[in-house]
């Protein structure tokens, strides 16, 4: 699956301070880093971008343009800054991303039809985040038929689920997961995205690749198109790639609900055991989920 | 066609824990089925367990309906505990030792600690003793119980994230239960016990994952109970196995509905604890004595 490269965004102190300086450096760093590291897009995170918006985004598009040639994502939610975006990007960008809200639909969708791009479209509405499979599949299609009406094809367009993180919401965990599955049967030659780092947001940080690659092999196993992630974390991009086979299978095997002998397993594969079993539901999260 | 309703069954057990001595000792847990659901296999070796709350200070907030059982007891922290124990019916007396609190009396962990042993030796049922939640002063004044008070097997808490090594040695040492206490969260109630169980038996510890009262969050500690309940019992996970008391008694009574009559404060009491006891709820701490009363009543009907 395509890797979005998820490392600049305005959250990272190190860039924040670099835009509001106007300092190409730690920019282009990191977007050289992620396309060595062998990312597909690169994510320019810019929050809500509320000062000057389309000086803020063309100067980070041109900056990374310099040392890049991969194709890039604007991921923001102020219209203003995304259109100003868009509309310099050399490659065909990727629009990340619309909603069922109202207010994006008006603003936020048109711009993909606008400026010919890709579309993220993901299941939010004006009531908020749909709490199970049943209502994003409500919302997702009535968003898709409206992208559609306004000449957008599937094909375009990227659905994201919206993930919670499971220290928070562990059954979402499991609906989104069966959202991504269900996906190709209701709606032929979309294509997909998550934020896959979302998943472990509030684990301990030494923890959170862990829960990330796992999370990613599930979702690949049902064809996920993309995932936003770290693009520098050497073991997922290996996974994606298909070079930790015995790995994948066994997160296959544990989907299956397989019994697996633990004391067969190295202590890589009981992680990934471990944590299958946390990201299927089977076992109750903890922060400790690796130590029992 | 006649109905017949399935019958389920479960291989997970709610451990049973044994607090107080001797004669005093009362059993709390132990049930392989969920709560009240009598209809399925399994057993449910104790029935809830009710505690009445006794302050080691005359409280100066409780509404006047409230004190009214206790009016001639309340300056006096073992008259009040043995009334609760003797007029009242309760299974346990829980101690608030809400004089410890650093931001009112402070009372020292001595002082505190003597007092607790007196109580302990005037009642002739189990203690329960809670501090005031403050992280620092609980450590200080739980140790010292758990010292003073060795070989009273008391269920001994709040021990939290933050504090809850030191609590546990005390407890283990001095031979008592623990009270492990998470704020509303089901993930970091595992959590805990994950890291207390590395010191500390599991079988030894109750989970208070906090009470709400009705209409102030009372849904949350439901869904946990329940959530607690059913990863344990039907998912076997032992770190949810624990019994799980609900000290609802003061959430309830601090509520506005509670101040404004003697019903509604006895009905917002009551309501919420026959949900946390429907939800798993195996020894609950109240104020009033008539709620308790009620709630016997409830379940003896049922």
């Amino acid at each position: 699956m395509f890797i979005i490269g998820e490392s600049i965004h305005i959250i990272s102190k190190v860039v924040s301070q670099a835009v509001k300086e106007r300092n190409p450096k730690p920019i282009q760093e990191l977007a050289i880093a992620q396309t060595k590291a062998g990312a597909d897009y690169i994510d320019l995170n810019l929050g809500p971008a509320r000062k000057n918006p389309e000086e803020t985004v063309q100067w980070l598009v041109k900056t990374v343009e310099e040392v890049t040639n991969l194709p890039l994502s604007i991921d923001t939610l102020n219209p203003v800054a995304m259109e100003a975006g868009l509309s310099i990007c050399k490659k065909r960008p990727l629009l990340n991303s619309a909603s069922g809200r109202t207010d994006s639909k008006e603003r936020m969708l048109p711009l993909a039809k606008k400026y010919n791009t890709d579309l993220v479209l993901s299941v939010l509405t004006d009531r908020g985040c749909p709490p199970d499979v049943e209502s994003r599949i409500e919302s997702i299609m009535e968003t898709v038929a409206y992208a559609n009406e306004l000449g957008i094809p599937n094909e375009d367009i990227w659905i994201d689920p919206i993930l919670l993180p499971v220290s928070a919401d562990q059954k979402q965990v499991g609906e989104a997961l069966e959202f991504m599955k269900i996906l190709p049967d209701i709606l032929p030659g979309i294509k997909s995205t998550i934020g896959l780092s979302n998943i472990s947001n509030g684990t301990p940080e030494e923890l959170r690749g862990i829960l990330n690659r796992t999370y990613m092999v599930m979702l690949g196993r049902y064809g996920q198109h993309s995932v936003i992630a770290d693009a520098l974390d050497k073991e997922l991009i290996s996974l994606n790639k298909g070079e930790m086979p015995e790995i994948t299978s066994l997160i296959y095997r544990v989907m299956d609900g397989e019994e697996v002998d633990l004391s067969s397993l190295s202590q890589k594969e009981r992680d990934y055991l471990k944590t299958t079993k946390v990201l299927k539901g089977e076992t109750l999260y903890s922060h400790s989920w690796l130590e029992v | 066609m006649q109905f017949k309703a399935p019958v389920e069954s479960y291989s997970g057990q709610v451990r049973e824990i044994t607090i107080g001595k001797g004669a005093k000792a009362l059993k709390i847990g132990g049930e392989t089925t969920l709560p009240f659901h009598f209809f399925d296999e399994g057993s449910i070796p104790n029935p809830p367990r009710f505690a009445l709350e006794v302050w080691d200070m005359e409280p100066v907030t409780w509404a006047k309906w409230l004190l009214e059982p206790f009016k001639d007891v309340v300056s006096d922290p073992v008259k009040w505990a043995m009334k609760c124990a003797k007029d009242f019916a309760v299974d346990a007396v829980c101690l608030q030792l809400a004089s410890t609190d650093p931001a009112d009396k402070d009372t020292p962990p001595e002082k505190a600690a003597a007092l607790t042993k007196r109580v302990a030796e005037a009642i002739n049922v189990p203690l329960i003793v809670y501090g005031t939640g403050d992280e620092k002063k609980d450590v200080q004044v739980l140790s010292k119980v758990a010292e003073v008070c060795d070989g009273e097997n008391l269920l001994l808490g709040p021990a939290i994230k933050e504090n809850y090594e030191e609590i546990a040695k005390a407890a283990l040492q001095h031979g008592h239960a623990l009270i492990a206490q998470t704020p509303l969260d089901i993930n970091l109630m595992k959590e805990l016990n994950i890291k207390l169980g590395k010191s500390f038996p599991p079988d030894r510890i109750v989970i208070d994952p906090l009470s709400s009262a009705l209409g102030y969050g009372m849904e949350y500690s439901f869904t946990l109970m329940e959530r607690a309940k059913q990863t344990g019992v039907i998912f076997k996970d032992g770190m949810t196995q624990m019994p799980i008391i609900a000290n609802l008694g003061g959430e309830c009574w601090k509520t506005r509905e509670a101040k404004e009559s003697k019903e509604q404060g006895i009905l917002w009491e009551g309501v919420t604890a026959l949900s946390l006891l429907l939800a798993g709820a195996n020894i609950l701490v109240l104020r009033h004595p008539e709620t308790l009363k009620l709630l016997r009543e409830i379940i003896r009907r049922g």
